[in-house]
């Protein structure tokens, strides 16, 4: 009742009335997490803006450095490694998201039936994605393996293959073996998403439709997918922006090999900093990347915000 | 009258011949697709239990005739340098979850319930936190920590892997907080109560589901985190499990079977709290994704 009286009178009023819940001391409520961010994430990116226009490496990071202006910058452009990876980046990228993507959204379909015992199966293809990647990743190694790999044996009892193949240490097929790895880490989460978006989803549009005679494809093409339309692009963003940082799995599995077949720009970027500790060259790196990912960002951030809207 | 009847003629039929085997044919469909999805988690546990004698055979035996504990036994009994790194990972599992939930909970009720401002820039930049490259973290941190003295050190391994739990969790809690009824802290006032005991004592018990969910996922970050080990630990004392595995890639090489025993414990936590917050893991996922 205080409530709707004081509407009329405005927010001054309001204020006054629950004095101790509008105060400064409201602040404390979100300091340890603003000093948190202050201390560990705000100043290290700082940091990294710095030491990217500096020429700070193994021997001199704990001394006065000097400033060299965009030297890191261009000497990554020209670097061709950092085309490779950029471009093994992008083609990671693409390839993992268009399959978790469609397989994801071919389970998250099935899924939404309603049949026995589906609850329990559908939470149980969430191991793949709770897995730790680094125990993905050696899985992984172990069955694309050479010699004993269980993919070898499997592709060669049905003819596929001839004599074993060293998936990951062939130039050709390192980044995809990867990717593989990836998009079975990626397929659940994509699922899940997809599947909390279809059943949002009003029923009686459905029967509505049937009604018209419209097919299952009809149903899907007028009716889920513009519903969808949200989440999907949403889920596309985001699927970018975590599969275009993916460091570990592409580490364990080739560590960017062989000849950087497979280096990926957060290997790339690791390699400067931790390789050849070259700190200035791999904060630059991190910087592009960082610049990548804003432009994503921001185009997730319009699209959040263009939803709330609706 | 033509077009009425056709769509109630199939509706009488269908319930009646379908309902009896589709759905059992849906659920055989499914489990032959979870079968052959989490196949790799399968030859993990098959790899491991594989004596090495039958490791090297060509084609391998998808089902192993004489199981063999003898991988577990060499790298958990024999020899204790694993379970060290164990007990590693569950310090650092743990004190990521408990400060993440100690700094968050806080967080994300002040900005789901309090009048504050800037509110939207603090959500935004937790949102972009959460897009940080972990590479683009660690090379500062790195520096950074080794001039205060926290590389090899617990702490420092939990307050990097808070980088990314912390905006999770107040990003996934404060649709739970947004979620009570607006009058709590009023009616919680008149009874006698400050703004820290209304938060404490009426508000938190409500939102248990949310802090479970929260908890869960802080730990598993903490437990899976491999970046911020592989760059800010060197020594023994600190390497959680997970550095624990990658070292053992290059130490035992094609030890198949002992690398996959190392595996399956590191990957057992997650499958015992799998199995056991089933209900808080699907929540989870769906809401550290979205916006609220």
């Amino acid at each position: 009742m205080a409530k709707t009286a004081s509407i009329a009178e405005g927010k001054r009023k309001a204020g006054r009335r629950y004095k101790g819940f509008s105060s400064w001391n409201n602040y404390l409520f979100l300091l340890p997490a603003l000093l948190f961010m202050a201390i560990f994430i705000v100043y290290p990116i700082a940091y990294n803006v710095v030491l990217s226009f500096q020429d700070v490496d193994i021997y001199n990071f704990r001394q006065e450095r000097n400033f060299v202006g965009l030297d890191n910058y261009v000497q990554t452009f020209r670097d061709p490694v950092f085309g490779t990876s950029f471009v093994n980046s992008v083609i990671f990228t693409v390839l993992s998201i268009v399959f978790q993507f469609t397989i994801g959204f071919a389970l998250a379909l099935f899924f939404n039936m309603k049949f026995p015992g589906r609850n329990l199966f559908r939470s149980l293809t969430l191991l793949s994605w709770m897995l730790p990647v680094v125990i993905t990743g050696t899985i992984f190694q172990w069955m694309l393996s050479g010699d004993y790999g269980v993919v070898n044996a499997l592709l060669q009892s049905v003819g596929i293959l001839d004599a074993p193949y060293n998936w990951l240490s062939e130039p050709k097929t390192a980044l995809l073996a990867t990717v593989v790895a990836n998009i079975w880490t990626g397929i659940p989460f994509n699922m899940i998403i997809l599947l909390s978006g279809l059943q949002t989803l009003p029923e009686h549009l459905y029967e509505a439709a049937k009604l018209d005679g419209a097919n299952k494809w009809l149903q899907f093409r007028h009716i889920t997918l513009p519903l969808l339309r949200p989440t999907l692009l949403v889920l596309l963003m985001l699927g970018i922006i975590y599969t275009f940082k993916v460091f570990d799995l592409v580490f364990i599995m080739t560590n960017g090999g062989p000849v950087n077949s497979s280096t990926v720009l957060p290997i790339y970027a690791y390699q400067l900093s931790f390789s050849t500790f070259e700190f200035s060259r791999g904060a630059a790196v991190s910087m592009i990347m960082f610049a990548m990912l804003i432009v994503i960002a921001i185009f997730y951030l319009r699209l959040t915000s263009k939803e709330e809207a609706n | 009258m033509a077009q009425m009847q056709i769509p109630s003629a199939g509706l009488r039929e269908e319930p009646r011949r379908k309902v009896r085997w589709q759905p059992w044919a849906k659920t055989a469909l499914s489990l032959l697709m979870l079968a052959v999805f989490l196949f790799p988690v399968y030859w993990m546990i098959r790899t491991s239990m594989t004596p090495v004698t039958a490791l090297y055979q060509n084609p391998p035996q998808i089902f192993p005739a004489n199981p063999s504990m003898d991988a577990y036994l060499d790298n958990f009994v024999r020899n204790r340098d694993m379970l060290r790194y164990i007990g590693n990972s569950f310090i650092i599992a743990t004190g990521t979850m408990v400060l993440s939930l100690l700094i968050a909970v806080p967080a994300a009720y002040a900005l789901a319930r309090l009048p504050l401002k800037g509110k939207a820039l603090i959500m935004i930049l937790l949102l972009s936190i959460q897009m940080l490259p972990g590479i683009m973290m660690a090379m500062p941190l790195f520096i950074m920590f080794s001039r205060v003295g926290l590389i090899d050190n617990y702490a420092g391994l939990i307050f990097a892997d808070l980088i990314h739990s912390l905006p999770f969790a107040v990003i996934t809690l404060r649709p739970f907080f947004l979620g009570l009824p607006s009058g709590l802290e009023e009616a919680a006032k008149i009874d006698g109560c400050n703004k820290f005991s209304a938060f404490v004592r009426i508000i938190l018990p409500l939102v248990k589901p949310g802090l479970m969910t929260v908890a869960v996922f802080c730990f598993l970050f903490g437990w899976g985190d491999f970046i911020f080990a592989l760059t800010l630990s060197s020594s023994d004392t600190v390497k959680p499990l997970t550095l624990g595995l990658y070292s053992f890639i290059g130490q035992y090489g094609t030890e198949w079977n002992n690398l996959m025993a190392v595996a399956t414990i590191a990957a057992l936590p997650i499958i015992v709290i799998f199995i056991t917050m089933q209900r808080y893991v699907v929540g989870g996922v769906t809401s550290g994704a979205m916006k609220d």
